[in-house]
Parts: C-alpha cells; structure tokens; sequence
C-alpha cells in the first residue's frame, strides 16, 4: 500500500467536556476516495478539521506527510469572498498557493466548473449551488494531493452530482486521496474505493467500498 | 511570507475602497467624535494644540477599532479564514498584510479627521506638514500592529468583539501619548528634538508590538471556532 499522506493515531477530540471522537485511528493514501459516513453529530466534519491541522487533537496524534499547502479544503462554507468577482476570487487563491498569475489557468478552472460565463460577476450574487462551484474551482485550482470534501454536493443540483462525483474520481485517478463526506450514500458508493463509517464517535467501519452494504443503514438514519 | 501578505492587502483595500465599505462608518465616527470635542470650546476660543492633538488621536484611535473588525470580519462572512490557514504561506502573512491594509486604510481616514480638527478646534499648524506626516504613519505602524494581532481575537465568536476595545486601548496608551506629544510640538511650531524621549517611545512600541504579533499571532489566528 503506497505511504499515508496523512496518519490519525488513537485521536480523540472533546468541545469541553463532549467528546466527539474517541480513538479515531485512521490512513489516508493517494489515489483513494475514502466516503466518511455516519449520522449527525458522528464527527465527520470534526473529524476532516482533524485531518485538515484546523483544530488540534485533544488526544492523541495526527502525522502528515504533505507540504503546506497540500491540503484542499471545501467546508460547509464556500471559503470565498461575496464582493470580489469569480476571476478575482480565484486569482486572489492563486497568489496565497504561490502560484504565479495565470489568467488562462483560472478560466480553465472556471469553464471545469461550468462558471466560465460568470467569471466577471460578484460571487455574492451566486447561488449556493454556483458558490459551491466556485469553491470547487478554488480547490481543484491549487491542485491539493488531499482534498477534504465535507458534503460538496449540497446545493448541487442531480446532474452536477452526477459531474461532481466523475470529477472527484478523475481527482483521485490522477494521484490525490479524497476523503469525502457524504449523506448520499447510495449514490456516491460507487465513486469511492473505501468507506469509513462513524458511529457512537468511533470508527464503525473502515474497509473496502465494493461490497459495503449502505441499504443496512437505511433504517438508521445514516443514508 | 511578503507576497502573500501583499496580496492580502490588496485584496483588503479593493473590497474596502470599492463601495467604501468600512470605511464611511470609521470617518463618520471621528467626525462626529471631533465636532462633539469643538464644541466644549468658547466660540472664538482657540483649542491649545495639545487638545487638538488629543483629539485627532483620540478619532484614530476608535477608528482603528473599526477598521480592524472589518478586516478580520472579511474572512468570517464565507469562512474565507480556514482557506488562508490552509495556503502554505506562514499565519504571520494574514497578520502583515491586515495590519498593511489596516494602516493604508486609516491613513485615508486621518486625512479627513486632520483639516476637519484644524477647522474645527481653531489650529494653524506651524511646523512642517511632512513633519507631522512622519509622525503620523510612525505612530500609526504601531497602532496597526497591535490592532492586526488583537484583531485576530475579534474572529468566530461576535461576543469576542468586545475583547478587542478591552485589551487593545490599555495597551495603546504608550503609543496614543507619544503621538499626542509628537502632534502638539508638530502643531506648534518646534523641532522634534525637545521631545526626543516620545519618539523613542514610538520607535520601542513600533518594534516591540512588530516582534510580538511575529511569535504570538499564530497562536491567536487559528481555525478553532
């Protein structure tokens, strides 16, 4: 198996005195997408956090072998700025990723995410699901070897689901891990290779995504 | 680290500039705090320019205040702070490049509260006006350092707002001194060197404020809610 971009070791994180995760151990290697699962309130937004270097662990460790900047990160927010145009949004990314300014590669990214012909509007007149676009743009522009994707369908409508997942894939056939969270598990499973599952703040699961059994959970509010 | 901050900066006073967002509220703040201070004066009277002074600093002072909410606010509306956490430049980058924009920004600002406290408090301004330029951008870094990195406190939560005015305007006073002195003898007429001890004063909390925020703002600036 090629070496773990990122490493969680026995990681436990509290808010306060809750516990959200309790001796997470968990891998992330290149070219996989591992959907992270699990109901509300399971940790799987924390959990991404962790990885990201966002928040530390209570406990335990978390070992990366990426660069600065290696990690790509779509939260529940959009990460962009509402006054700024879609070109200035991305250029504004390129300089902070040390990128020089490259015109031609923002429009490119921005025709990737169907937005080539709003480049030049204020993304706050966007909708979610054309913020959620641009914030895609904003990652697969600084071409992270991690992407963490915390529900990047929402607001998507069921054809760019459709696209999302073919890009997500392409993502990780070209080398990066993408650890993914999603509610939609009938229809992402087919794009991962791996499924983690969260429950009772623990691991649940961890294993191969052929063979996972997402009707079993149907009944338990995880789908 | 100096090329992300620029681009920071520049990114700050676009969204500043354009529409005047931060900006209109911030002059309007220190017009009104300097017309209120004119009017305790006699009609007539001449304002002594050590009030004058006090009172120009007095504006910035508040001013900064709401400028650096509104910078740091600029990464909070769509979670813009996580992606900047996120690029690979170093966390000081955020904090030099608000603390720049911050300091271009309230520059603009004191170039209207100076004529609006020299008509409105009675002052002819004797000593030379690049003199008192210097002054002002030299006491102004050291404002803009300390309100960059306690702005970083002001993010997340709203009820951390407060905590800026709390702990910056204790800390502001060996600074807001200085420039109050620096100012008068500016205003009056005489050369810097009888108040030498107040520039040096400025000069130790310009580099001792830059230090600071260099080792401490990585700790501040996180992405903990």
């Amino acid at each position: 198996m090629a070496q773990a971009l990122v490493r969680l070791r026995r990681v436990c994180r509290f808010y306060g005195e809750r516990a959200v995760l309790k001796n997470i151990d968990l891998e992330l290697v290149p070219a996989q997408v591992t959907l992270v699962i699990g109901p509300n309130g399971a940790g799987k937004s924390t959990l991404l956090r962790l990885v990201a270097g966002l928040l530390p662990p209570s406990e335990g460790e978390v070992e990366t072998e990426l660069p600065p900047g290696g990690i790509g990160y779509l939260g529940h927010k959009t990460l962009i700025y509402p006054k700024l145009t879609a070109r200035a949004n991305l250029a504004f990314w390129q300089s902070m990723f040390g990128q020089p300014r490259d015109d031609d590669a923002v429009t490119a990214v921005l025709s990737r995410v169907g937005l080539a012909g709003f480049a030049d509007e204020e993304a706050g007149v966007f909708s979610r699901g054309m913020s959620q676009r641009l914030s895609l743009a904003r990652v697969f522009l600084t071409a992270p070897r991690l992407l963490l994707l915390d529900e990047p369908a929402s607001g998507l409508d069921p054809a760019s689901a459709v696209w999302l997942r073919r890009e997500i894939r392409a993502v990780a056939d070209a080398g990066a891990s993408v650890a993914w969270v999603s509610h939609n598990i009938a229809a992402d499973l087919a794009a991962c290779d791996r499924v983690v599952r969260l429950d009772g703040h623990r691991v649940a699961y961890d294993g191969p995504a052929a063979g996972f059994d997402a009707a079993a959970l149907a009944g338990e509010g995880v789908c | 680290m100096l090329k992300a901050a620029l681009a920071i900066a520049r990114k700050d006073l676009s969204l500043a500039l354009s529409g005047a967002q931060g900006l209109v509220q911030t002059v309007l703040l220190g017009l009104l705090l300097i017309f209120i201070m004119s009017l305790s004066r006699e009609p007539g009277e001449l304002s002594p320019p050590l009030a004058a002074a006090a009172v120009f600093w007095l504006a910035t002072a508040f001013g900064q205040v709401l400028v650096f909410n509104f910078l740091y606010g600029l990464e909070e509306a769509e979670g813009a702070r996580l992606g900047l956490l996120l690029s690979p430049a170093p966390a000081q980058a955020v904090w030099l490049g608000k603390a720049l924009s911050g300091w271009v920004l309230l520059f603009c600002c004191q170039m209207v509260f100076a004529p609006a406290a020299v008509a409105f408090l009675g002052q002819t301004v004797a000593g030379s006006p690049l003199m008192g330029l210097a002054v002002v951008a030299a006491v102004d870094w050291g404002l803009c350092a300390l309100g960059s990195l306690l702005g970083a406190l002001s993010v997340g939560k709203s009820s951390r707002e407060s905590l800026l005015t709390v702990i910056l305007f204790p800390l502001l006073v060996p600074a807001l001194l200085a420039g109050i002195r620096l100012l008068e003898t500016v205003i009056s007429g005489r050369g810097l060197e009888a108040v030498g001890a107040w520039t040096g004063t400025v000069v130790a909390f310009d580099a001792v404020f830059t230090a600071a925020a260099l080792v401490l703002f990585p700790f501040l600036y996180t992405g903990e809610e």
